[in-house]
């Protein structure tokens, strides 16, 4: 991937998957709707992204803190009847189950979980997006994968 | 399109509008069919400031635009829509002049006094490098009057293609010769074998 010259450069590459995310982390089209807009405001106003070559760890860190923050101020119960958009239900597993124990998922650990497992970013990416350690980024999506399996039993 | 795609299409359409709402300076562009192929379009806060051949930017035109306008260079398809539909209208042989505000602010002096003459040659109408060069008041300055002209950030609106070699024959062209040819049999009809002799060149 090149290394974007202009914000839209970076829009245009990264903002299907920035709205899935956020998609995935909210629950809602209308929230997720805000938390991209957010999120891409705030990416436009910091320019240029802190690291070359990191501007998709960047994007999440920000999206990550954007659907946290919303999460905070909004409601805890999330909606999921729009993640068919963002995810194709695959081998059989119920994307409603998976949806519920997603949902169920603590936000650390569900954010961790989505990144590395649906967004498939590498587990560096995921610490710089959630500004922890590889180690602890590593943890959180084991400890969310043992739940999500348990979930899903 | 997938749905996702139709639901980001939206959502950046708001995300462009509070920008630009909220202060932030942003060029939108957008990618224009046109005869000789997509244009890659970008129009500024002061007019249009690019047309490029190709569905991609030249990456020394959006320096130039990163410079002067900062890195909030978006996809806007409606910032571009008086141009697409002015092109429209040439490209179909109705208009013969444009009517939107270019914007040649984010070049040097001496690049905006050439192809602001080079904008005032008629439709139709020929000029040679050496006659842009002496209108700008530098007989001596031909070869970079034609690097001015060859650097031309708008094609098509700010005419450079009416601009030949002082033999007649076509000269250059950023879009490519067989473009250059095209736009000038658009406007003067077929190109004689050889290009045109310099008596049939214009005076102006």
């Amino acid at each position: 991937m090149t290394h974007p010259a202009t914000f839209g450069e970076l829009l245009e590459q990264h903002e299907r998957e920035i709205f899935a995310y956020a998609l995935r982390l909210v629950g809602d089209r209308d929230d997720a709707d805000d938390v991209y807009q957010d999120t891409f405001l705030a990416a436009f106003r910091a320019w240029p992204p802190p690291r070359r070559g990191n501007e998709r760890a960047w994007l999440y860190k920000i999206a990550t803190n954007k659907a946290i923050d919303r999460g905070r101020r909004a409601k805890r119960f999330v909606r999921l009847g729009d993640l068919p958009l963002a995810a194709p239900e695959r081998d059989g597993v119920s994307l409603a189950d998976l949806a519920t124990a997603v949902k169920a998922l603590p936000t650390g650990q569900r954010a961790a979980f989505v990144l590395r497992k649906v967004q498939g970013l590498s587990y560096a990416e995921v610490s710089v997006a959630l500004e922890c350690s590889e180690d602890a980024a590593r943890s959180r999506v084991a400890e969310a994968m043992k739940k999500v399996k348990e979930a899903m039993r | 399109m997938s749905e996702l795609d139709v639901v980001v299409a939206d959502a950046r359409e708001r995300l462009v509008r509070r920008a630009r709402r909220e202060g932030l300076e942003t060029v939108g562009y957008r990618v224009v069919d046109s005869p000789l192929g997509p244009l890659w379009v970008a129009v500024g806060p002061r007019g249009l400031l690019n047309i490029h051949y190709g569905a991609e930017p030249s990456p020394l035109e959006l320096r130039r635009i990163v410079r002067a306008y900062g890195p909030g260079v978006l996809p806007d398809a409606r910032r571009v829509d008086d141009v697409a539909r002015e092109l429209d209208q040439y490209w179909s042989g109705k208009r013969r002049d444009f009517d939107i505000t270019v914007d040649l602010s984010p070049l040097t002096p001496f690049q905006r006094k050439v192809l602001a003459a080079t904008a005032r040659v008629p439709y139709g109408e020929l000029i040679t490098y050496a006659k842009v060069a002496h209108n700008v008041g530098n007989d001596r300055a031909y070869r970079a009057a034609a690097g001015a002209i060859g650097d031309n950030p708008i094609p098509i609106v700010v005419p450079c293609h009416r601009v030949v070699a002082s033999d007649g024959t076509l000269g250059g062209y950023a879009g490519g010769l067989d473009a250059k040819r095209r736009l000038l049999q658009l406007e003067r009809g077929a190109v004689p074998p050889g290009g045109w002799q310099p008596a049939h060149l214009s005076r102006s």
